[in-house]
């Protein structure tokens, strides 16, 4: 039971005792079943990630900020994100009296689809995806292209200036983006030799030096050029033009109230996850738990199976939420490009980049044997880098921790009783 | 002006209610696609009459309405006020209270250039600037608490000096401040000088020409952004700046990331004036016998008299004619020049990202542009 069609056959069979399901008059009645129980899942986790994760940004930024951030809804604030959706919730749905209304109205749910499409093809542990499709990666390039049709239609439909100019920006940025990121993931699937999620991260391996970043030093470089676009794609900063404050005070958004705003908010949130994971996929090894291969945990049953898939779920989790940090980080200290130097990032040097590293690929692809002495040579040097990198990172979080603890003291006489969440 | 300058244009307006904006005002602006191809400043909404309510009240009672012309940095407008009536009415303050008006006057232009500083940041999407900046302002207002009792409006300088002695153990406290002050400057100087988007976003953007310097009456770091030093404070000394040992800063780029450096190093140079005042300041009496407020009256004459605020030139020119009341008063604000005039030449072939950053790279600063 690799994916969700195996899992519902599987159930039909053992529910209903149907021995062969394809000709019995109900399955497709359970597959919507299951297509919706999928569905819900995925919205939940990514309800259950961006919420959270607007608590935890906001938290960051204000110890950035040398301020506390959220911490008046329960112990420490955690309950901040389910007051502020309640307080969403309940507010009015405006929609401006001049405004395109079916265009105002229908964009939020394009975005929303466009952005939670994605979550189809991601997986998430082992066996733990909702359909591990054979084209899994022209898929998550393909259908966040709604997105842009959703900002495009929010844009003009407000019937606003700011909107319109939020809305071509945004649209701009993420058809350039599209591009390097394509090539990136490209290069990619040329190593893996397959276009599903799953099967390049069984291309991969659990050790470090087994993932597709250390594999030689272009896709290092091939690695940035895809976070790089990522980041754009997100409409994360310093890439976040289409919502620059001082300039088009909201962007596309800025005619939007109540439910639709946080559809918004709420798809740009869970693309946080969307494009962590879908780096850690690609490039950082996927959910790999070093020593048990994904056909062993399959052979597995009952609870242990569960164990497993668990384990890896953790470790997949693990990886994105380091990504995740370092957009989070990222967003603090790096202020916004203009719309010219944004373009000539893309078109200039990511798109020439990322065409170098592919063909740089596939000559290392036909010239290095794999797992031969260059390969390893590579592999072991990357690691090597990364590992240096890692090491001055740590350093710095301690440094940062230990002036935290003595101007701590100094300043209120105490022992600090809480880890900082500062970041170098 | 025509209507329609343009073949194909949208125009925009930028303001009254806009975050890139300094204040209440706005810009209509007329653009081409990302660049404004021409841009209007229009003013008016902040107008309170500032002058008229001056001239239909007695001096004393001047005070609180001068403070609100610039609410960054008020005490300029107090100390001009003053000073003015003060040449006219003949009064000779104490030596101790000259020192003590040159200390509050560096300390508000220390607050004022260090939130300029995270201002300027803040306006290209570097959030954490402003916040750590404001901190750094609140220990300066601290101060001006203690000093004065008010943390924004201090009205601290009046008539015949000061309002009152510094408190004991003020100057303790206040280099304390300045130690912390200084203990930042270089986390802010990681975050926004050696920031490599910061830089490509202020270089070569926002040009002032030298040539306009003289034409438009340009001052402040605005002009010392030029490489011009136009300082007041050297140039038409007042107070007791003559003392004290100071640099002018200037940068050559005549764009923002010039303007930016030079506030950089106004900060510095302030907390260098304060250290300077702390060492020297003599004793004595802190403020002149004065005449009963309440039936002070002016003989006839007239002034203009300007010092260096943190954004430029500020001018006061003052006309009494023998009663209780000012006859005529005329303030002359740098933002005036800057924000009004300026603004509109600098504004064609900008984009629509840099001009919030342009406008607060001057310190434009509304209530000052409609006294």
């Amino acid at each position: 039971m690799n994916n969700l069609q195996g899992l519902a056959d599987y159930a039909i069979r053992a529910w209903f005792s149907v021995p062969d399901p394809a000709r019995w008059p109900y399955t497709w009645l359970v597959y919507l079943g299951f297509i919706l129980l999928a569905g819900l899942i995925a919205v939940g986790f990514a309800a259950g990630f961006a919420g959270p994760m607007s608590f935890i940004e906001r938290r960051i930024a204000g110890r950035m900020m040398s301020r506390i951030g959220p911490n008046r809804v329960g112990p420490q604030g955690i309950f901040q994100f389910i007051a502020d959706g309640i307080k969403s919730l309940l507010k009015e749905d405006i929609v401006p009296a001049e405004a395109d209304r079916p265009l105002f109205l229908l964009a939020p749910y394009l975005v929303f689809t466009g952005m939670f499409g994605t979550f189809v093809a991601l997986p998430f542990a082992a066996h733990v995806i909702a359909a591990d499709l054979d084209v899994g990666i022209l898929w998550l390039l393909a259908i966040p292209s709604l997105v842009v049709v959703g900002l495009l239609m929010a844009g003009w439909g407000s019937n606003s200036k700011w909107a319109v100019f939020g809305g071509v920006r945004s649209a701009a940025q993420l058809v350039s983006y599209e591009i390097p990121s394509a090539f990136a993931l490209l290069s990619v699937v040329l190593f893996a030799g397959t276009l599903s999620t799953q099967g390049i991260i069984a291309a991969q391996g659990p050790w470090p030096w087994e993932w597709f970043i250390f594999r030689n030093p272009l896709l290092f470089v091939t690695f940035f050029i895809f976070f790089i676009s990522a980041l754009a794609e997100g409409n994360r900063a310093p890439f976040d033009l289409p919502e620059a404050e001082s300039e088009l005070v909201s962007g596309y958004n800025v005619e939007y109230s109540g439910m639709r705003f946080v559809f918004f908010f709420f798809a740009e949130w869970a693309n946080l996850w969307v494009m962590s994971a879908l780096a850690t996929t690609a490039f950082l090894g996927g959910w790999q738990v070093p020593g048990m291969p994904a056909v062993e945990i399959a052979a597995m049953t009952g609870w242990r199976f569960v164990g497993w898939e668990a384990l890896s779920f953790l470790i997949f989790a693990l990886k994105t939420s380091v990504l995740v940090f370092v957009v989070v980080q990222l967003r603090w200290t790096l202020p916004r490009l203009r719309v010219d130097q944004l373009m000539t990032t893309c078109w200039k040097y990511l798109v020439p980049l990322s065409l170098i590293t592919l063909t740089g690929n596939l000559v290392l692809l036909a010239l290095v044997p794999e797992r031969g002495v260059v390969d390893w040579m590579m592999r072991g040097l990357m690691v090597l880098i990364a590992a240096a990198l890692a090491l001055r990172y740590l350093q710095r979080v301690r440094a940062n921790y230990l002036a935290d603890r003595e101007n701590y003291r100094k300043m209120e006489g105490k022992e600090l009783w809480y880890p900082p969440y500062r970041l170098p | 002006m025509t209507e329609r300058p343009l073949e194909k244009h949208t125009q925009l307006w930028v303001g009254p209610q806009h975050p890139g904006i300094t204040g209440n005002m706005s810009v209509q602006i007329w653009v081409q696609g990302d660049t404004i191809q021409l841009g209007r400043t229009h003013v008016g909404y902040l107008h309170r009459g500032f002058e008229k309510l001056v001239e239909r009240r007695k001096f004393i009672q001047a005070f609180p309405i001068v403070c609100r012309i610039c609410v960054p940095e008020p005490d300029t407008n107090e100390y001009l006020l003053t000073a003015g009536l003060e040449e006219l009415a003949g009064i000779e303050i104490p030596e101790r209270a000259k020192w003590l008006r040159t200390l509050v006057l560096e300390l508000a232009r220390l607050a004022a250039t260090v939130q300029a500083l995270g201002g300027q940041a803040g306006t290209l999407g570097l959030g954490v600037v402003p916040n750590w900046t404001y901190t750094l302002r609140d220990y300066i207002l601290d101060r001006f608490e203690e000093l004065s009792g008010g943390r924004v409006y201090h009205m601290y300088i009046i008539y015949g000096g000061v309002r009152r002695d510094i408190p004991e153990g003020f100057f303790e406290r206040l280099e304390g401040t300045l130690k912390t002050i200084e203990e930042r400057l270089p986390a802010l100087d990681n975050l926004i000088f050696d920031n490599a988007v910061f830089q490509k976003r202020t270089q070569g953007v926002g040009i002032v020409k030298p040539e306009w310097i003289d034409e438009m009456g340009i001052s402040g770091p605005t002009a010392r952004g030029c490489g011009r030093p136009i300082d007041i404070r050297r140039v038409d000394p007042y107070l007791v700046y003559p003392a004290l040992d100071f640099d002018v800063i200037t940068a050559d780029g005549c764009d923002i990331w010039s303007r930016t450096l030079v506030r950089r190093g106004d900060i510095e140079q302030s907390i260098k004036i304060i250290r300077q005042i702390m060492r020297q300041i003599p004793d004595g009496p802190f403020c002149a016998r004065l005449p009963n407020m309440l039936h002070w009256k002016i003989p006839t004459g007239q002034t203009y008299l300007r010092a260096e605020a943190s954004r430029g030139e500020m001018g006061y020119y003052m006309v009494t004619d023998g009663s209780d009341k000012l006859r005529r008063m005329h303030v002359r604000g740098p933002s005036y020049v800057h924000g009004f005039s300026l603004l509109e030449r600098m504004l064609p072939g900008l984009n629509i990202a840099d001009l919030s950053a342009t406008m607060v790279s001057m310190q434009t600063c509304p209530p000052e542009m409609e006294r």
